[in-house]
């Protein structure tokens, strides 16, 4: 059966296609990833349509769509909601099926999953407050603030030793940290690698709430960026797995789950 | 006119003309027999019907300026209030009134205007605010405690100064530990409160309408006991029968004639459900631990969505034992100091611990109020308690009163989630 998935998040939505067979073995036909913008649900049917074009297959020969993220009450025609927790946990058990801890790092949320060893289900969760300090918005907003692309956060962070502490949590705060130490004629690269700090510190403080057990997978828009992800595994003391693609573990979880309706 | 209707055009009513005068006038117009009758014949549930009508009078009672009120905190034994003759009036409570009313917001600023800080729980700001606004009734004693909150001290002695009653402000030092030093404390300042209250009543102490009182509460506590018991077998009730809208007769009216009718009606109620109930119909039972948010919200709704149901909340456990009217001012201090929330964390973990157990509870939604550290204080070793035994633990992030710190999008994902996860064990 063709099963999709579509994962609506603040920043960006995937779609994602599966063949799954009657052994419950898939295969990943198609996705599609686009920015959000400021309708959701335009974006859901957009990214609806370009995974099934290029998996060559038409609406009417999908079995069933599994809706997630944020936006997931407003796709109409998904046949049920499942939240991101289950169908991020649900994604990446699928790849990596030993994984018991998932760092989920998206446009507006950062989440811990806890996955139970036996059933591979998820146990427990934590989600950031109602604030984007340690998400990708918050990367987005400093590297507009540094005019610097934010695609070349990693590369500096790698290639630079030196950092300067970044102390204020709030992103608006943060940002006039910034400006405050350009000012002061800082190097633009120190204050990077301070920033991708202050985001693993967070981030670290949300595993040690959920507690530290490996493997530990890092998914979301912000594990595309190999400064967070070497600074997360730095504090954690343990390598981190990271999927070819880690926007879709979401979609791909609730493509999956759409299979077992 | 449906009760909805009703109920919408009362809270237009409080909105649109928030003062004190209005809300006197409003409770006066639906306190009438007629209106409450009408109001009252389009909820479905005898007991939710009583619950409204009773609220409704009560209030209007304290709002009539007929009768001596008193203000007091959450956890106080109240049968010494209505044992004095004394209208109980709980701010906290009606902080929470605030939040369904939706002026939660215009108090909440008017305490920020008057420096009550933002790190201030929302149920004391809000009251705070109210108060500032003079939306309360003028009351003639207020009475606290620092049972639980520690809050609760600090925000009624404001209180007590600018209402300039600074001298009738009693403040009750519950102890940490339950002793005999604890209890000979405890019942003393009890006893000194009655009888220094009296005298500022110009009435005689009246020990005996103290026993009633006390003979009411523990006619109260019997059928309190009996729904709850009926409760570990029940699970498919409807929400008005969330122990979370139960808190003012539960706590601030026990003692009350009207309150013993409430639970005997619960009681009846409830047993009728239980016969009528679906056995085939499984569904995964939460505890509720602290307050809810009590403004528009979906939580309940999603849960119910989800399969899953709140069959029993931290606060309608019945924790003390009957009291003795021969020995008023002890009996009352012991059930102070039987409060699970009193003294150390260990208390209230044991106490919940004995609750899942009874109602073999799936999971625990803890709500974590913004600001109540007695609560929130406790929540990693709350987590890790129930864990051990493979429970659940939902510690949820939010705000009872102020809408504005609790978004709705992400509490329904952390809801939905959980009973997700409820429901995949």
């Amino acid at each position: 059966m063709y099963t999709c998935g579509i994962d609506i998040g603040s920043v960006s939505t995937e779609a994602l296609i599966l063949d799954i067979d009657e052994r419950k073995d898939y295969k990943i036909l198609s996705y599609a990833i686009i920015k959000t913008g400021s309708d959701s649900k335009t974006a859901a049917e957009k990214s609806f349509k370009m995974a099934l074009s290029e998996a060559k297959l038409n609406r009417n020969e999908i079995n069933y769509i599994v809706a997630t993220g944020y936006g997931r009450v407003i796709v109409e025609f998904a046949n049920k909601n499942i939240t991101e927790i289950t169908c991020h946990a649900s994604g990446v058990t699928l790849l990596f099926p030993d994984i018991i801890t998932i760092i989920d790092i998206g446009g507006q949320d950062s989440k811990v999953i806890k996955i139970d060893r036996t059933s591979k289900k998820p146990i427990d969760f934590l989600m950031n407050d109602k604030c984007a300090a340690g998400t990708g918005r918050f990367l987005e907003v400093m590297a507009k603030t540094l005019e610097i692309n934010l695609e070349n956060f990693g590369e500096i962070f790698l290639s630079t030793k030196e950092k300067v502490d970044i102390t204020s949590t709030c992103t608006v705060f943060a940002e006039s940290e910034i400006v405050s130490l350009i000012g002061r004629g800082v190097a633009k690269e120190k204050i990077i690698k301070g920033l991708i700090y202050s985001i693993a510190d967070r981030i670290i403080s949300m595993v040690s709430r959920v507690g530290l057990e490996a493997p530990v997978c890092l998914t979301g828009g912000v594990a595309k960026n190999s400064g967070i992800a070497s600074a997360i595994e730095e504090k954690l003391g343990v390598k981190l797995q990271i999927p070819f693609e880690p926007q879709i573990t979401g979609a791909l979880g609730a493509a999956y789950l759409a299979g077992k309706i | 006119m449906s009760v909805l209707s009703i109920k919408t055009r009362i809270i237009k009513n409080i909105q649109d003309n928030l003062n004190l005068g209005s809300i006197k006038r409003l409770l006066h117009t639906i306190s009438n027999k007629p209106v409450l009758a009408l109001y009252g014949s389009s909820i479905k549930s005898i007991t939710d019907k009583y619950l409204n009508i009773y609220t409704i009078r009560n209030l209007n009672e304290v709002y009539s300026g007929k009768y001596p009120v008193a203000f007091g905190s959450l956890f106080l034994p109240y049968e010494l209030i209505i044992g004095l003759g004394l209208k109980p009036f709980l701010p906290e409570i009606m902080g929470g009134f605030t939040a369904g009313l939706g002026i939660s917001g215009r108090t909440i600023k008017a305490a920020s205007n008057n420096w009550y800080s933002s790190d201030l729980c929302t149920f004391h700001r809000s009251a705070a605010g109210a108060c500032e606004m003079d939306l309360f009734p003028k009351p003639s004693f207020i009475v606290c405690s620092n049972l639980a909150c520690d809050a609760a001290g600090k925000s009624f002695q404001n209180f007590s100064r600018k209402y300039n009653i600074e001298k009738n402000f009693y403040f009750i030092d519950v102890p940490h530990d339950d002793d005999g030093a604890s209890l000979s404390f405890l019942s003393k300042q009890l006893e000194n409160i009655f009888y220094e209250v009296s005298g500022k009543l110009n009435k005689k102490p009246d020990i005996e309408k103290l026993k009633k009182t006390i003979n009411c509460s523990n006619d109260f506590r019997k059928f309190a006991i009996q729904a709850n018991n009926i409760r570990k077998e029940l699970y498919d009730y409807p929400q008005y029968f969330n122990g979370l809208n139960y808190i003012l007769p539960f706590f601030g009216l026990s003692g009350t004639k009207e309150t013993v009718n409430l639970y005997k009606i619960m009681t009846g109620e409830l047993q009728e459900k239980l016969l009528k109930q679906d056995k085939n119909k499984k569904m995964k039972k939460v505890l509720w631990m602290h307050l809810k948010p009590y403004y528009r919200n979906e939580i309940f709704n999603i849960l119910e969505k989800n399969n899953c149901r709140v069959v029993f909340e931290e606060t309608s456990n019945v924790f003390w034992d009957e009291l003795d009217p021969d020995k008023p001012f002890k009996s009352l201090a012991k059930k102070m100091l039987s409060n699970p929330l009193r003294g150390n964390g260990e208390n209230r973990i044991k106490a919940v611990q004995q609750i899942a157990a009874l109602y073999d509870i799936d999971g625990i939604i803890m709500f974590s109020h913004w600001g109540c550290r007695q609560s929130n204080g406790l929540s990693r070793l709350i987590k890790e308690s129930f864990n051990k035994k493979s429970i659940p633990v939902l510690v949820l992030d939010g705000d009872c009163v102020d809408i504005n710190n609790c978004p709705a999008g992400q509490i329904k994902t952390r809801v939905e989630g959980f009973a997700e996860i409820l429901n995949s064990i």
